[in-house]
């Protein structure tokens, strides 16, 4: 935020980055930006506000299935609206702030970790719902996802498209519309937190009291942080499922949740910028190690006996996040800016009691 | 400072006041009146209900019985914010910033409910917001330089030395452009210097801006050169009220402070 010269040419590399890495490299990183953008939302509730939710997965499994629900045609035993792609976008991540206003009730109440032991209950019902609500979920296989379509432009392998000599097919399409969106989910995160919503939210986080006393609605704060977060949750969700080309209800379980929750805690509590980086330590974390597990000790190939690299990439970043709590305590982004703890320790001396 | 015109400041009237925490009679129907526009001290002994008098008024804890009128609103069972947006604001005790903000965006939130740019106005950066912002912050400027933290405004709150931070709450509750200021132990664990600083501003407060102010504070000496009417609270019971001199003479008073001869 403070240096956007330098943002900016960290974007750039990005932006040509299909023209020279193969699918693998795609995928993952398509993965990071709906991450990203999943883990800047639940910033913004947890990081920013001080809310802490277990039920992120619940709501990126709202955007993934309502646009699969939206966008897709009925036929065999699973039912559709057939609506346009951007239409069922749009509509999926309405949903999913529907269905995350919809639980305001408890989270404009509870706080910290009693939020979260409620906000859990979101995943058990999910799962049931997505296992069981066939003929919407396709069921346990779960079901195919329909293209995105802008503007009669299809972001997938169906037409040929070849610029500057790279065939562009369905990833290399929507790695724009991932960066794009990512992009935007950024800006709009920064602008709240930089102006009156994001300082109330900071003061509710960090002088409940107060905040009220200066005619902030302390419940009303919360609950529009939970469905703003939910609504960020359900566009990964959408990202999510368009690079994946097929929702499961098996991968929005708690392990997701509890995946994104390290990933702001890696990343920096309360920064946008620490949220992405985070998003990418740990989307990337267990790719990389599948992908070179043969050259790795220890960590054994997909399939074989020993530690799978999906194990092994959690160990590391459950090692991450011990080490980030102990002595990071602003995460990647306070280590990007240069605020180190040690000198942040030394600048804020005092946290005393007033002597009476 | 330059004056905002304000509206007139009511009377705060406070009658029969009683908050009882389960078998514990915290406050008991205490009463008193703020004139519009005087400094009003309300003093007592540890544990007297000071700071559960000024956590009624301010909604923080719901009053037993009783009634808080202020200018014809009843303020008891009104939640914090909507007596705010009465235009009462107040500091606290222990320092209640966010220490991570910097002290420009602590001062900003006392504008809270000045202003109105909401979560799709602020994220999409709309003109309207981003007028609205520069106007208030103007006015947040102002008062930080009145309230001599002008030169802080973009450092860390939780960075700032005590007394400084102390001084960001009051220009915070002054952002707010209240009718009734409620000061809780401004000068709390300040030095010497530092109180007589404090106490300058809050003169300059009350000549510069015609408020209302209510004071709880422990340092004697600041109550009675800026108070103009004294409460007394002993056990959560009113004993004395009236002016600083006829307080200081008041049997009372000083058998509650400074305790009673056996004889």
């Amino acid at each position: 935020m403070s240096r956007p010269p330098l943002t900016a040419l960290l974007w750039l590399p990005l932006l040509i980055l299909p023209f020279y890495v193969d699918m693998f490299w795609l995928q993952a990183g398509l993965f990071v930006m709906a991450a990203a953008i999943g883990a800047i939302g639940l910033n913004l509730l947890t990081g920013s506000t001080g809310q802490l939710s277990m039920g992120h997965a619940f709501f990126l499994a709202v955007g993934a299935y309502g646009y699969v629900y939206f966008a897709g045609e009925t036929s065999g035993h699973v039912t559709g609206l057939g609506l346009p792609a951007p239409v069922a976008a749009v509509l999926a991540v309405a949903l999913s702030g529907l269905a995350g206003w919809a639980f305001s009730p408890i989270a404009g109440r509870v706080s910290g970790v009693y939020l979260a032991i409620a906000s859990l209950a979101l995943i058990f019902l999910g799962q049931h719902v997505l296992f069981n609500l066939e003929s919407v979920t396709g069921g346990y296989n779960g079901r195919a996802v329909p293209p995105m379509k802008l503007f009669g432009f299809a972001f997938d392998d169906s037409s040929e498209l070849i610029v500057a000599g790279v065939p562009f097919g369905g990833l290399e399409r929507l790695w724009y519309l991932g960066i794009a969106l990512l992009l935007a989910a950024m800006l709009f995160a920064r602008g709240v937190l930089g102006a009156r919503p994001g300082r109330a939210m900071n003061l509710v986080r960090d002088q409940r009291i107060a905040a009220a006393a200066l005619g902030v609605p302390v419940g009303k704060v919360r609950a529009k942080a939970f469905t703003l977060s939910s609504m960020y949750a359900g566009l990964a969700g959408v990202l999510l499922a368009l690079t994946f080309q097929r929702a499961v209800p098996d991968y929005f379980g708690m392990l997701l949740a509890l995946d994104y929750l390290a990933m702001i805690v890696i990343g920096g509590l309360g920064s946008v910028g620490g949220a992405v980086a985070g998003a990418a330590f740990v989307t990337l974390l267990p790719q990389l190690l599948a992908r070179y597990s043969g050259d790795l000790p220890l960590v054994a190939a997909p399939g074989a006996d020993g530690i799978s690299p999906a194990v092994a990439a959690r160990y590391l970043y459950g090692a991450a996040v011990v080490a980030v709590v102990l002595f990071l305590p602003t995460g990647l982004s306070g280590l990007l800016s240069g605020r180190l703890p040690g000198l942040r320790r030394s600048a804020t001396p005092m946290k005393e009691e007033s002597p009476q | 400072m330059s004056e905002t015109p304000k509206s007139e400041t009511p009377e705060l009237v406070v009658e029969d006041v009683t908050v009882r925490f389960a078998g514990l009679v915290a406050l008991d129907a205490v009463g008193f009146t703020v004139r519009p526009g005087t400094v009003h001290a309300v003093i007592g002994p540890n544990g007297a209900g000071k700071s559960t008098c000024f956590n009624v008024l301010s909604g923080v804890y719901r009053a037993t019985s009783g009634s808080v009128r202020f200018g014809g609103r009843e303020l008891t069972g009104l939640p914090p914010h909507r007596i705010s947006e009465l235009g009462i604001a107040r500091t606290f005790q222990n320092l209640a910033l966010s220490a991570a903000l910097s002290v420009e965006d602590n001062l900003m939130l006392g504008r809270y409910r000045l202003t109105r740019a909401g979560i799709v106005a602020s994220g999409l950066r709309l003109p309207r917001a981003r007028r609205e912002e520069a106007r208030h912050l103007a006015r947040v400027r102002e008062i930080a330089d009145f309230a001599g933290i002008a030169h802080r405004l973009k450092e860390p709150a939780g960075g700032l030395p005590y007394g400084d931070q102390k001084r960001v709450e009051l220009a915070r509750a002054l952002c707010a452009e209240p009718r009734l200021l409620m000061l809780d132990e401004p000068v709390a664990g300040m030095n010497a210097t530092e109180r007589l600083e404090m106490a300058e501003l809050i003169v300059a407060v009350r000549a510069g801006l015609g408020i209302s102010i209510v004071l709880v504070e422990h340092d004697m000496g600041m109550v009675m050169r800026l108070a103009d009417r004294v409460t007394v609270l002993d056990f959560g019971k009113r004993i004395a009220d009236g002016t600083p001199g006829e307080v200081q003479e008041d049997p009372a008073v000083l058998r509650a402070y400074l305790g009673e001869e056996v004889s």
